[in-house]
């Protein structure tokens, strides 16, 4: 038994490796098809950021990616729509804080791994103030009183311990992130189910406040998919993930 | 400054921040000026004009062609999308058209549209035949986009076509007509202008130009040598990752990981942008904007630059050597290798210089000149010009242009003098 369980990883790797890879992104051309014109350029250096980040995992990537794009345009948005036209302005403020309080404890456990006391420290001042003169969270009381929002999570924190970021990946419905961000979300999102074990929710409760989170988030978040228009949008997207996430965990 | 966008709403979005309902627009930043600067960051140097905080922005998309004639890869651009926001009353009415690779709903056309509607105008906003959707969308499968006289004939005909749509769906009532443009947008705006003396579909009262190149080829080549990837690529490449990595020093020392329009105004500050750097910033979201309309002429021209000539590209199918190979080349080869031999094909006695004049203001000089409603601002530092450039400007206008000492490309349209002086022009439309 304990030999399936050390193995089981193994295999739930296998095949997730196999599930990536098994759809392929590279164009199947026609027998009239002619080469491009402009050649790509031969040192892969040259390109600098164009060609910074291999992606492996393409074929599954950019399926994934049009996945999102058509979730986010019949399911996610619409939900969206409806949450913000029946909920008072000041309901949302409030739900965004209460869910972004709860947040804290994620950032302040990062923070704590990653040995940034400050930070810490200043996010512990943060939930300490919004929870009690804010209401359980509810109204930000902290920021105008000058206890700047700090943002760490385990992702972070893997790659301040070293961890590499590992493929790009695009995950069903939460979009860009990398195998380490990825893992890094599971890790987060246990310690918030532990915070709401701890508040003594029952699991219906804990499933609402999941769903309500998943909407607020979605609900701040401005991106659209293909709002840029461009059909690079994938590749700029990649781009900037990775460049934002190197430039987060530098930080 | 799209990649700039780009850039801001990631991290707007992965910050889970709450600024995005509460933009504070700080009237005045304390970079130190220039030209470049004010294209990149704005003139922010001077006060922001008070414009509406935000509008009721109707989105809207038409069927130009039909829609199975238009390439899967291009799946989400499927309809041509443009905007309305309606006065609630009978009003006048003006169409916006976007600059060079610039859709209906870019920043710089969300200023102008507030500045319009201030003024109690309808408006109508259009994005650029240079733009990925416009492309696609497009009947034209003859002549090359940023060939002046027929962009504005297929603009023409789908402001005649969004006209009609917005009086069947919104009951828009117009009582007169106006025309304006940004950058690229400004030239489509005068070649629009002279072709509606002929067909008189809308008889403009006022055709106003914001920031337009007097010739495109001699634009294009000033930015095409800002982020020259063809002769110092490596430095380029090189200059670039080094602006990533002090804009990420910079950002570690912040003390908060937020972005609001201050933060992002102190973070410009304190990465001190030089010269050269701020150039290759504008040269790359250029290239960024040329990379997107090559592949979109590409896929509806069969052209064959920078994908498979003959071949039906899959939506999921990868782009990613596309946009390696559109790294290869600048507007000035598209300009010597895919423009000029479709003007041949038309007409073997065409030369290069005979293109350049046609692609330019000096084409219709005459009609410039003539013409009382047509209405020019720019700015003297305006750096899509070349030496001499602003003087034929004023020249040509006279007293229908206005010049302003300092603002860059396009960099004050929502300051506090340019917002005035769009007034000033228009509010006899207004009578």
């Amino acid at each position: 038994m304990p030999m399936l369980v050390n193995k089981s990883p193994k295999l739930f790797a296998i095949a997730l490796c196999f599930l990536l890879s098994a759809c392929s992104s590279q164009p199947s051309l026609e027998s009239t098809a002619v080469t491009p014109i402009i050649a790509v350029p031969d040192n892969p250096q040259d390109l600098g950021v164009l060609s910074a980040y291999s992606d492996p995992w393409e074929g599954f990537n950019r399926r994934m990616y049009y996945f999102n794009a058509k979730a986010d345009e019949y399911v996610l948005l619409p939900i969206v729509t409806g949450y913000k036209q029946i909920t008072p302005d000041v309901v949302e403020t409030g739900l965004s804080n209460f869910f972004n309080n709860l947040a804290e404890i994620s950032t302040f456990i990062n923070s704590l791994l990653q040995f940034k006391l400050s930070v810490a420290g200043e996010t512990l001042g943060r939930f300490a103030v919004n929870t009690t003169l804010g209401l359980a969270g509810l109204i930000d009381v902290a920021t105008p009183i000058g206890l700047a929002a700090q943002d760490e999570d385990f992702g972070q924190t893997l790659g301040f311990w070293g961890v590499k970021a590992g493929p790009y990946l695009v995950l069903p419905l939460l979009g860009p992130s990398s195998l380490r961000d990825a893992s890094g979300l599971v890790f987060d999102s246990l310690a918030d189910q532990q915070v709401m074990d701890e508040l003594g929710m029952k699991s219906e409760e804990e499933l609402y406040l999941s769903l309500l989170n998943s909407i607020d988030v979605r609900a701040r978040l401005p991106f659209r998919y293909y709002g840029s228009g461009s059909a690079f949008e994938y590749d700029y997207l990649k781009l900037l993930y990775k460049k934002y996430r190197e430039i987060q965990v530098a930080r | 400054m799209r990649i700039l966008s780009a850039l801001l709403i990631i991290m707007l979005a992965a910050c889970s921040s709450k600024q995005d309902k509460v933009v504070v627009i700080k009237p005045v930043c304390d970079l130190a000026y220039s030209p470049y600067q004010a294209t990149v960051t704005g003139y922010c140097q001077e006060v922001a004009a008070e414009l509406p905080k935000s509008l009721d922005i109707i989105n809207k998309s038409i069927t130009i062609k039909p829609l199975d004639e238009i390439s899967e890869v291009f799946w989400f651009n499927k309809k041509m999308k443009y905007s309305l926001i309606k006065q609630e009353a009978s009003a006048p009415l003006i169409f916006i058209i976007a600059g060079t690779g610039a859709s209906y709903d870019s920043v710089k056309m969300l200023s102008l549209q507030k500045s319009f509607f201030q003024q109690g105008y309808h408006v109508i906003s259009l994005s650029s035949p240079t733009f990925a959707n416009f492309i696609v969308n497009s009947p034209n499968t003859q002549y090359m986009p940023g060939d002046l006289a027929h962009d504005a004939e297929y603009l023409y005909q789908v402001m005649n076509l969004v006209w009609a749509q917005v009086q069947a769906q919104d009951e828009v009532e117009a009582s007169s007509f106006a025309l304006t443009g940004y950058s690229l947008g400004g030239a489509h705006s005068a070649f629009i202008a002279l072709l509606d003396e002929e067909k008189q579909a809308f008889n403009f009262e006022k055709v106003l130009l914001i920031n337009p190149p007097v010739s495109l080829y001699n634009s294009v080549s000033i930015l095409d040598k800002y982020f020259d990837l063809r002769d110092n690529r490596q430095a380029a490449v090189a200059m670039f990752d080094d602006i990533f990595s002090r804009f990420s020093t910079v950002y570690s020392a912040q003390r908060s990981s937020k972005f609001d329009q201050g933060s992002i105004f102190s973070l410009f500050k304190n990465v001190a942008l030089t010269e050269a750097e701020l150039k290759l910033l504008i040269g790359a979201s250029f290239r960024i904007s040329s990379s997107d309309m090559i592949f979109a002429i590409d896929v509806s021209f069969n052209t064959g630059a920078i994908t498979y000539k003959n071949h039906t590209i899959g939506k999921l199918e990868s782009l990613t050597h596309s946009l390696q190979r559109a790294s290869n080349i600048t507007f000035g080869d598209y300009f010597d290798r895919a423009m000029l031999p479709r003007a041949q094909r038309e007409d073997a006695n065409t030369t290069k210089a005979d293109l350049i004049e046609r692609y330019s203001l000096h084409a219709i000089e005459d009609y410039l000149i003539a013409s009382d409603k047509i209405y020019l601002v720019t700015n003297q530092d305006d750096i899509i010009l070349q030496a001499g450039e602003v003087e034929y400007l004023q020249a040509i206008f006279t007293d229908r242009a206005k010049i302003f000492p300092r603002g860059g490309h396009c960099g004050n349209l929502d300051r506090l003098s340019f917002v005035e002086h769009l007034q000033t022009i228009f509010q006899g439309g207004l009578n």
